[in-house]
């Protein structure tokens, strides 16, 4: 699959992907969208540099690491920084819902607030939901990568 | 909402899910520090015995308890936010569940079976427990469907765990079969949606009781609840849904292996109960089904004659499949996954005696049957499964063709399981006497003589495997396996622990059978059910928030 025609697309649509993502997870509270489908759509970019540079790519070409390829595929720094990310974005999930006890409300309770006079946006909104939000992005993010990679090195 | 004391008592129906939560989040935390992961593990299941006695106490059994508690996730009012519900019932499931859950915790902490996934096993017990702790609450028919998934996630996981073909195949089945099962589960929360508008149980109680008043058409319902039913009884490994339990239960490791028959089974079972009686019962319903060939007609105005039917005869299958085909296994495990299957039937004939008895005065007997026998049955096959354990961590096999001589080898361990058998049988002063005495007896009342054959038969079954198994791995000469092996005292005062406990519910069983009513009370107590959980409408919402958002 490393192909140029794989390389030269993959070099345009994967930035295009990130964007995509990025606005789906901000989207997410209450539009279509949010923290898991952005995510898979991070993950279908990162799947895509994968299949057109190979798995060593991220290590080798972006981080400028030595990657020892006898390695258990699963010990690879990568994939633990993947691991990492479950556990901290599901660790991030858990506080969130749990913060709203604090303020005597039901656990997972959300609420927003409007930042008016912001330049060029005008308002924003700040939902807490994007804090649990964030938590679920990292998750299924570190779970599908991990997976994509400890699977496709078999 | 502040502290009030009705506060606090509607945080505690959260508590024990959110104390497994935390755990699951710290384990997989320290996936790297084997010391403090385990350390984590234990707090957290201490925290959750905690918990659950707090419900215990302070919602069903205290002087000022209320009997029932409910909690508004993310302060979205019934019946559109998810709704958790701990009443009686609830209790009792957690109660047993909790005493099994540490008993296995800690046997896990003795006994982790290697390889790279070890750092995942805490995590994925917590996910277990969360699943089975959530499927108990909840008050929503779509949110049971979430937690049976967390369940079965991280029962997957474990099925798989050790890593063998043999494993990897029974996985495969049970992925397999489940997610065809979850298909069907889905699909019957769908058709439930559409024939009434909502997923909220009691909401969905309060209107299949007057379906006029909400201009339904309830008749489906009575083929979507087959549906559902159905699903539960894949949980619970009802025949003819009992196919996968002996591959799965002999790849998962035997800590867990008690867990799935002393837990995720019992979710089976309570879904049915809580459906069929809480939810279904009132459904006013004709069900007219004439069954030709045994000459019978299923006949009632709610759904649970059809219920009952269904039931009878898959127990019946149950119980004789089951304690047939325990008496010709060749290991410990295979007797105690078929004895499983067999004592699942004796569960669930007295759950369908409740659903055709004639006053409910039998409808509350024969659940509290259940009830004990389900009590019983978590407890001893606890027992059971994790001797499986013991005895393969000291020998290294659970074949009866290596084992033989291990009571003088470990009299203790012995004792345990000697215990554990009789419960199954039915022994007094054991759990096991009173959970066959009331079953026989809801039978009686019921004057069912096919029913009484029918039990008479699976105990004797009960009897003929639980000799055979102790004569094949307790007594006869020591083979090299049990000369050699060295057996763990921490596994085994867990085993006597447990078997501690199964004594004193047969000694104090009074405490327990009142338990045991309360539940079955809030399991019929539809009214009490929807006047806690108190569906509003939209229109009555927009009222009294004045819009809202």
């Amino acid at each position: 699959m490393t192909t140029v025609i794989m390389r030269t697309t993959a070099r345009v649509i994967v930035p295009i992907i990130l964007v995509v993502a990025i606005s789906l997870f901000f989207d997410g509270h209450n539009l279509p969208g949010g923290g898991f489908i952005g995510g898979v759509l991070t993950t279908t970019a990162f799947a895509i540099v994968y299949m057109g540079f190979g798995l060593d790519f991220l290590e080798r070409g972006i981080l400028g690491r030595d990657v020892d390829p006898g390695k258990e595929p699963s010990r690879d720094r990568v994939v633990l920084a993947y691991r990492r990310l479950f556990a901290y974005g599901f660790a991030l999930a858990v506080l969130s819902g749990l913060a709203p006890l604090l303020f005597g409300k039901p656990f997972l309770t959300q609420t927003f607030e409007m930042l008016e006079g912001v330049p060029i946006y005008d308002h924003l909104e700040v939902a807490s939901a994007l804090a649990f939000d964030f938590g679920v992005y990292c998750v299924v993010v570190g779970g599908l990568l991990t997976i994509l990679s400890v699977v496709g090195a078999e | 909402m502040t502290a009030t004391p009705a506060g606090t008592a509607s945080t505690l129906v959260i508590a024990p899910m959110l104390v497994v939560l935390v755990a699951a989040a710290g384990t997989l935390l320290l996936g790297r520090h084997p010391r403090a992961r385990t350390a984590v593990s234990l707090a957290g299941g201490a925290g959750y015995a905690i918990a659950v006695a707090a419900i215990d106490w302070y919602i069903v059994l205290g002087p000022d308890a209320p009997g029932i508690a409910t909690y508004q996730v993310g302060d979205l009012p019934a019946p559109f936010g998810i709704t958790l519900v701990a009443d009686g019932l609830s209790a009792f499931m957690l109660t047993m569940v909790a005493i099994l859950g540490i008993a296995s915790l800690v046997f896990s902490t003795r006994h982790l079976p290697g390889g790279e996934g070890r750092s995942y096993y805490f995590p994925l017990f917590h996910f277990l427990a969360l699943g089975v702790t959530g499927a108990f609450l909840t008050g929503d028919l779509f949110n049971l469907f979430v937690w049976f998934e967390v369940m079965l996630m991280a029962s997957y996981v474990f099925v798989a765990y050790s890593g063998g073909p043999q494993h990897t195949r029974a996985a495969f089945w049970y992925v397999t079969l489940n997610l065809l099962a979850s298909a069907v589960f889905l699909l019957g929360v769908g058709g439930i949606y559409a024939t009434t508008g909502t997923l909220n149980m009691a909401d969905l109680a309060q209107r299949l009781a007057e379906p006029a008043a909400y201009g339904l058409e309830p008749v489906p319902v009575v083929g979507l609840l087959g549906l559902l039913l159905s699903v539960f009884a894949i949980k619970a490994g009802l025949v003819p849904f009992q196919f996968w339990i002996p591959t799965a239960y002999r790849a998962a490791p035997p800590q867990i292996t008690a867990l799935l028959a002393g837990a995720t089974k019992k979710v089976g079972i309570y879904a049915i109960i809580r459906l069929s009686f809480t939810i279904f019962a009132g459904a006013e319903v004709a069900v007219d089904l004439p069954l030709p060939l045994v000459d019978v007609a299923i006949t009632g105005d709610s759904p649970l004659p059809f219920v009952g039917a269904a039931l009878f005869v898959m127990a019946a299958g149950s119980i004789l499949l089951g304690g047939i085909g325990a008496v010709g296994r060749d290991s410990m495990e295979g007797v105690f996954a078929y004895s499983s299957i067999g004592q699942v039937g004796f569960i669930a004939i007295p759950v369908a005696i409740a659903t055709t008895a004639a006053g409910p005065e039998l409808r509350t007997f024969a659940i509290i049957a259940a009830l004990v026998y389900a009590l019983n049955h978590t407890l001893a096959k606890g027992l059971l499964f994790l001797a499986v354990g013991t005895v393969r961590s000291a020998t290294g096999t659970s074949r009866f063709a290596d084992l033989g001589g291990l009571a003088k080898r470990s009299p203790p361990l012995a004792l345990a399981v000697f215990v554990g058998s009789l419960a199954l049988v039915g022994i007094p002063p054991l759990s096991g006497f009173f959970g066959k005495f009331l079953v026989f007896d809801a039978a009686a009342r019921a004057g069912s003589g096919p029913v009484l054959v029918l039990l008479l038969v699976g105990s004797l079954l009960t009897i003929a495997y639980a000799t055979r198994l102790w004569n094949r791995s307790f007594w006869g000469a020591r083979t090299d396996a049990v000369e050699a092996a060295t057996v763990d005292p921490v596994q085994v005062a867990i085993l006597v622990g447990l078997a501690v406990a199964i004594i004193a519910v047969g000694v104090g069983f009074e405490p327990v059978y009142e338990f045991a009513e309360t539940a079955a009370e809030a399991a019929l107590d539809t009214e009490g059910y929807v006047d806690a959980v108190d569906p509003q409408t939209a229109s009555e919402l927009a009222g009294s928030n004045g819009g809202g958002h």
